[in-house]
């Protein structure tokens, strides 16, 4: 079932093309932008908060549309199928990985574009991994919000405003590992970082799929 | 729903006796400051400066040390001034037993004082346990002192905000705890067989019940995000006086920061949700996020990093070091009576919302 729900999402994302068009033209105008300002980052700090503003942008746009693009007909249709405990989890992985694809995009251009004096001694992988773990967490995070968002009558602008505080630890927490990655500081060294943004993934998924049953059926 | 009339008294009571001691008891003596940069060998004159100290009074028993290592050298009192200065001439070897130096002033009223200051001693020798001209210092007249709060460095008359800012966010713990159990109240009785969740349309009563527990939990974050504020403001201006800045990039303080964002967040879902039935069930969901958020950010976030509040990133707590006897008899006090405060406007609060929706469902 969950295999279906992933190919379900996966195809609706397919069939409409132009919003994730829409989300890459975002990313590349922003790093452009950022380029253009400012052509050399000199302080790591800034670099790591402008790559997680537009991290988190990426990420709120991505999840705009993640309930309220299928019709109430659908919904209802999933309910005679499963439990909403499946489709939340369906939800959280298809949009903790489409959230970490962007991201990952986005941190390519920035590599590209403003990589100039402050990648001298980052370390890759951690870099990586931060993306990719904090990226997970956006969206598993978001998702949820979304559908609570989509729940009060498809209020659009308030996805930002009820999901941002939920996810400032996990902000906080990305912008110090990446610093950190920069620095070019020992795996163990940032490991606590990698730790707690595991934990707060975890945690954001767990009450979601606690919760989801309550927000889904009105 | 009304307040028992005695917890009223009790956090007038509490409160009075809370606002008087803490404004009016004073600081133990403590020594300020030592007005020399350098001292050299042979003749040194500095003087130094007490806090809520007697020396003009006490000229008798007035004494005057410097203290090496564990050698302490006497010192001779030129002159007193008032009863916070107090000049001295020391006579010092060439050679210390230790490269860090702290003065003393000891007298029967005061006790012992002690200003600890990094101050330039380039030109002595040190040697380890020399011991050449030293004296012994009187410190058998240190339990004279009276009932008053600790006398700080850096914190000073600052200490008497410990029984307002900190209770603050004790009240907002408590209501916010209150918060999110009458919004888990409140989402439990939502009917749940795993997939069909929601209000029974036919059980009036329940329904009623099940919006009675939303308003209660909707006012008790209410009151709390207010009492955030406070606790912030009061925050604000400690850190002003003691940190020199009125807000410092310290996790806690930005946690609470990140709290007070989140509460309003919850409050702004509210008010977009028209529907009251799925307005108690949205911000029920949202209100254990938002609590989630609090224990993570005030409770354990602080304790991974580096902040300059006691009791975390290594920190003692206030416990270990200065909140002693005094602090505690007006601090405790304090604690319950901004509780039992937080209660009573929370509970006006709730009889006002309570009143509203009858007027609403009468219309």
């Amino acid at each position: 079932m969950l295999q279906a729900l992933l190919k379900k999402e996966l195809m609706l994302e397919l069939r409409q093309k132009h919003a994730l068009a829409g989300i890459v033209i975002y990313i590349l105008s922003t790093v452009f932008v950022c380029y253009l300002s400012i052509q050399v980052v000199e302080q790591i700090k800034v670099w790591g908060a402008l790559l997680w503003i537009t991290g988190l942008f990426t990420a709120f746009s991505a999840m705009q549309k993640t309930f309220s693009n299928e019709g109430k007909g659908v919904h209802i249709y999933l309910h005679t199928l499963t439990s909403p405990r499946k489709i939340i989890l369906a939800k959280s992985i298809y949009n903790a990985a489409l959230v970490a694809l962007l991201n990952v995009f986005c941190l390519l251009l920035f590599v590209l574009f403003l990589g100039k004096g402050v990648l001298d001694k980052v370390s890759y992988p951690q870099l990586f991994l931060a993306v990719i773990l904090g990226s997970a967490g956006l969206g598993t995070a978001l998702s949820f919000m979304a559908g609570m968002a989509f729940r009060t009558g498809n209020n659009t602008g308030l996805i930002s405003v009820i999901g941002f505080p939920i996810v400032i630890p996990q902000l906080i927490t990305l912008v110090k590992a990446t610093s950190l990655a920069l620095g070019g500081v020992s795996f163990v060294e940032n490991s606590l970082q990698f730790v707690i943004l595991c934990s707060l993934l975890l945690a954001s998924l767990v009450l979601a799929l606690i919760l989801f049953p309550y927000l889904w059926r009105d | 729903m009304m307040m028992n009339n005695w917890l009223k008294l009790a956090c007038i009571g509490l409160l009075g006796y809370v606002l008087v001691f803490s404004l009016y008891v004073p600081l133990v003596p403590g020594g300020l400051h030592v007005d020399t940069e350098k001292i050299r060998p042979g003749v040194n004159e500095f003087v130094f400066t007490g806090y809520n100290t007697h020396f003009l009074s006490e000229r008798k028993s007035l004494q005057v040390l410097i203290m090496s290592g564990n050698t302490t050298y006497c010192g001779e009192v030129v002159s007193v001034s008032d009863n916070a200065h107090v000049s001295t001439r020391v006579v010092l070897p060439d050679t210390l037993p230790s490269t860090t130096i702290t003065f003393f002033v000891n007298n029967d009223v005061d006790g012992t004082l002690s200003v600890f200051s990094a101050i330039d001693m380039s030109s002595f020798v040190f040697a380890e346990g020399y011991k050449k001209g030293s004296c012994e210092m009187a410190v058998s007249n240190n339990e004279h002192i009276g009932f008053g709060f600790p006398f700080q460095h850096k914190l000073y008359e600052g200490i008497r905000n410990l029984m307002f800012h900190v209770p603050m966010w004790f009240t907002m713990f408590f209501l916010m705890i209150m918060s999110f159990a009458y919004g888990m109240k409140c989402l439990r009785g939502t009917k749940n067989n795993n997939v069909v969740v929601q209000f029974d349309n036919t059980d009036i009563s329940h329904n009623e019940k099940l919006l009675r527990f939303d308003r209660k939990s909707a006012d008790y974050a209410k009151v709390g995000l207010v009492f955030c504020m406070l606790g912030l403001i009061t925050g604000s201006i400690w850190a002003r006086f003691t940190w020199g800045d009125w807000w410092t990039s310290d996790p806690q303080l930005n946690g609470a920061l990140a709290v007070f964002i989140a509460y309003s967040a919850y409050l702004i879902l509210r008010s977009s949700t028209l529907d009251p039935e799925k307005r108690a069930r949205l911000s029920a969901i949202y209100n254990i996020f938002a609590f989630v958020m609090m224990v993570i950010l005030l409770m354990i976030m602080p304790r991974f990093y580096d902040s300059m509040h006691p009791g975390k990133g290594g920190n003692p707590a206030f416990n270990s070091y200065d909140l002693d006897s005094s602090l505690r008899a007006v601090f405790y006090p304090a604690v319950i009576g901004w509780i039992l405060l937080g209660y009573w406007i929370y509970a006006l609060k709730n009889r006002i919302s309570n009143l509203t929706h009858k007027c609403h469902e009468q219309l």
